[in-house]
């Protein structure tokens, strides 16, 4: 299986405190990589360097063998590398079927072609589609603004699935999620990834949610890697228990 | 019953005008935060541009349509790249000052420049009045009405039924995620003040006949469409619609059923009773900002 995604030897510091201290690691295809750690360890900013929302002080980010370092995050999603996000974001005052035909690039094009395209730039059936597969139907007209927060945690899941990309990276997926929605939502990314063999990466601090969905996990403590495994070895690593899960 | 229905009309017209200018000015605050006191001005400077063609000889619809291009291009284009782009990096504050600053310039150029006389200027219809439920209702009224209408619509079809719209909307509600997507959210931005642009320039060919093109026009109806913005909710382009509607038929009722001396006070009125009670604006939304 091929890396979709390699991170080599990234350093990302801020003044004199390294968030990111040498990391390194592959994310192969169709794998659900959950990458974990204490607060301040450097988790998001791992996450916004390969984003492009960060520049990284040192190393590489490569997707599908390709140099994306210093590439901008909408050059990045071009690419096919798709997110959500820790706060949510969404466009409050749009319907939720708009939010996702933006969100599956109908902005390509030129002004003239936006002017007298069709409004669905041909992403209605495509729009419609992932509203369903996210039980959201019933709200598809709905401005996504008036959604409730765990309904907007959907979309913004369904949002980066729109362009069917090859990387989707999550964000605190289950912050602030009650355990109904979680299950909900733990439901639907497990059966988007097993019909597309999709690739996700999760960045969590809710354990059981990283351990029943992830294949594969990272511990993070103090910007490196600690341990990595499966979520049955991260469980019983001592090394694990004592930076993170001991507390 | 007859002038109440006349007094509704005229006042729909005006404030179907106020409306546009509201309309605009909500627009670059959506955008862009871009508060811009010089809005009457804006309003008040396209007059000139087609009064000044008509001088070189162009016949009024030329003229017009010259008008419109040019306040596009200067209204819009030009105000968005020496002034908004340049200022807006320090901060609404100093935006804000360089607007009240650009409404002075305008002011004084348009009347050293051409005239300190109020100019009269040619209206869209010959006025003749219409008899409509027994009251007597002049053409122009409603033609501005028209106009004013078709305006509007023409603008909430662009914004909510094609893809730039949505785009444009999109940049406006969330442009850290619009520029993620890949909206190109300047071009998106610039956009909306070229639609200003076309904004004042129908409002100033609308409400020229009635007031004349005059260079101290832009003191009241930059007032009244920050107002009408503000009263129907700074936020949303329906509220400015609203809140321009509202005070041009209150301004006309007001002054001929309560007093014509204090006829400048009631807008302000309405304005303090929603400032205090629904300081979002009647149709505004609450807005958390963390600027």
């Amino acid at each position: 299986m091929s890396a979709v995604l390699e991170v080599s030897n990234l350093r990302k510091t801020f003044g004199g405190i390294t968030a990111v201290d040498d990391v390194s690691f592959e994310v192969r295809e169709g794998e659900i990589l959950g990458i974990i750690g204490p607060n301040g360890s450097g988790k998001s900013t791992l996450f916004n360097c390969v984003l492009g929302q960060l520049t990284p002080n040192q190393g590489e980010v490569r997707v599908d063998g390709r140099v994306t370092t210093g590439m901008r995050p909408c050059d990045l999603n071009r690419l096919g590398v798709s997110r959500t996000f820790q706060l949510l974001q969404v466009f409050p005052q749009l319907s939720v079927r708009d939010n996702l035909i933006l969100a599956g690039q109908e902005h390509q094009g030129s002004m003239f072609s936006r002017l007298i395209g069709h409004p669905d730039a041909g992403l209605g059936p495509a729009a419609e589609q992932m509203i369903a597969f996210f039980r959201l139907s019933h709200l598809s007209d709905e401005q996504a603004g008036a959604l409730s927060y765990g309904q907007q945690k959907l979309l913004d899941a369904a949002m980066a699935f729109m362009a069917g990309p090859r990387l989707v990276l999550l964000d605190e997926p289950a912050g602030g999620v009650n355990l109904t929605m979680l299950g909900n939502l733990r439901d639907r990314l497990q059966a988007y990834h097993a019909q597309r063999n999709a690739t996700f990466v999760v960045i969590e601090h809710q354990m059981e949610f990283v351990m029943a969905l992830c294949t594969r996990v990272l511990v993070l403590a103090q910007g490196r890697i600690i341990a990595e495994g499966t979520p049955q070895d991260i469980r019983r690593n001592p090394v694990v228990i004592e930076a993170y899960l001991g507390h | 019953m007859a002038s109440f229905v006349q007094l509704v009309v005229s006042g729909l017209a005006t404030g179907a005008i106020y409306a546009l200018i509201a309309v605009g000015f909500t627009l670059l605050w959506q955008t862009s935060q871009t508060i811009n006191f010089a809005q009457g001005e804006f309003v008040m400077l396209p007059a000139f541009f087609i009064l000044a063609s008509m001088n070189l000889g162009a016949p009024f619809w030329l003229a017009a349509l010259i008008g419109i291009a040019l306040s596009i291009l200067v209204l819009g284009l030009l105000f968005k790249l020496v002034i908004v782009d340049p200022m807006l990096k320090h901060g609404v504050l100093p935006l804000v000052i360089s607007t009240i600053a650009l409404s002075l310039f305008l002011k004084e150029s348009a009347k050293d420049f051409y005239s300190s006389q109020a100019q009269p200027f040619p209206a869209l219809v010959p006025s003749t009045d219409v008899h409509v439920f027994g009251a007597v209702v002049s053409t122009q009224s409603l033609a501005v009405l028209a106009v004013a209408i078709a305006t509007v619509v023409a603008l909430h079809l662009l914004l909510n039924k094609t893809r730039l719209g949505r785009c444009m909307q999109a940049t406006a509600q969330n442009p850290t995620l619009a520029r993620i997507l890949g909206i190109p959210v300047r071009r998106m931005v610039l956009y909306t003040f070229l639609i200003n642009g076309a904004l004042v320039a129908i409002a100033s060919i609308l409400i020229s006949p009635i007031y004349l093109a005059k260079f101290t026009n832009g003191e009241t109806l930059g007032m009244a469409a920050f107002l009408a913005a503000i009263i129907g909710g700074f936020n949303q382009v329906r509220g400015a619609i609203l809140g321009g509607v509202i005070l041009g038929v209150l301004d006309n009722l007001s002054a001929a059923y309560i007093s014509s001396q204090y006829r400048g006070a009631f807008p302000l009125l309405i304005l303090i009773a929603v400032i205090l009670l629904r300081p979002q604006g009647l149709l505004g939304r609450i807005e958390e900002r963390t600027v």
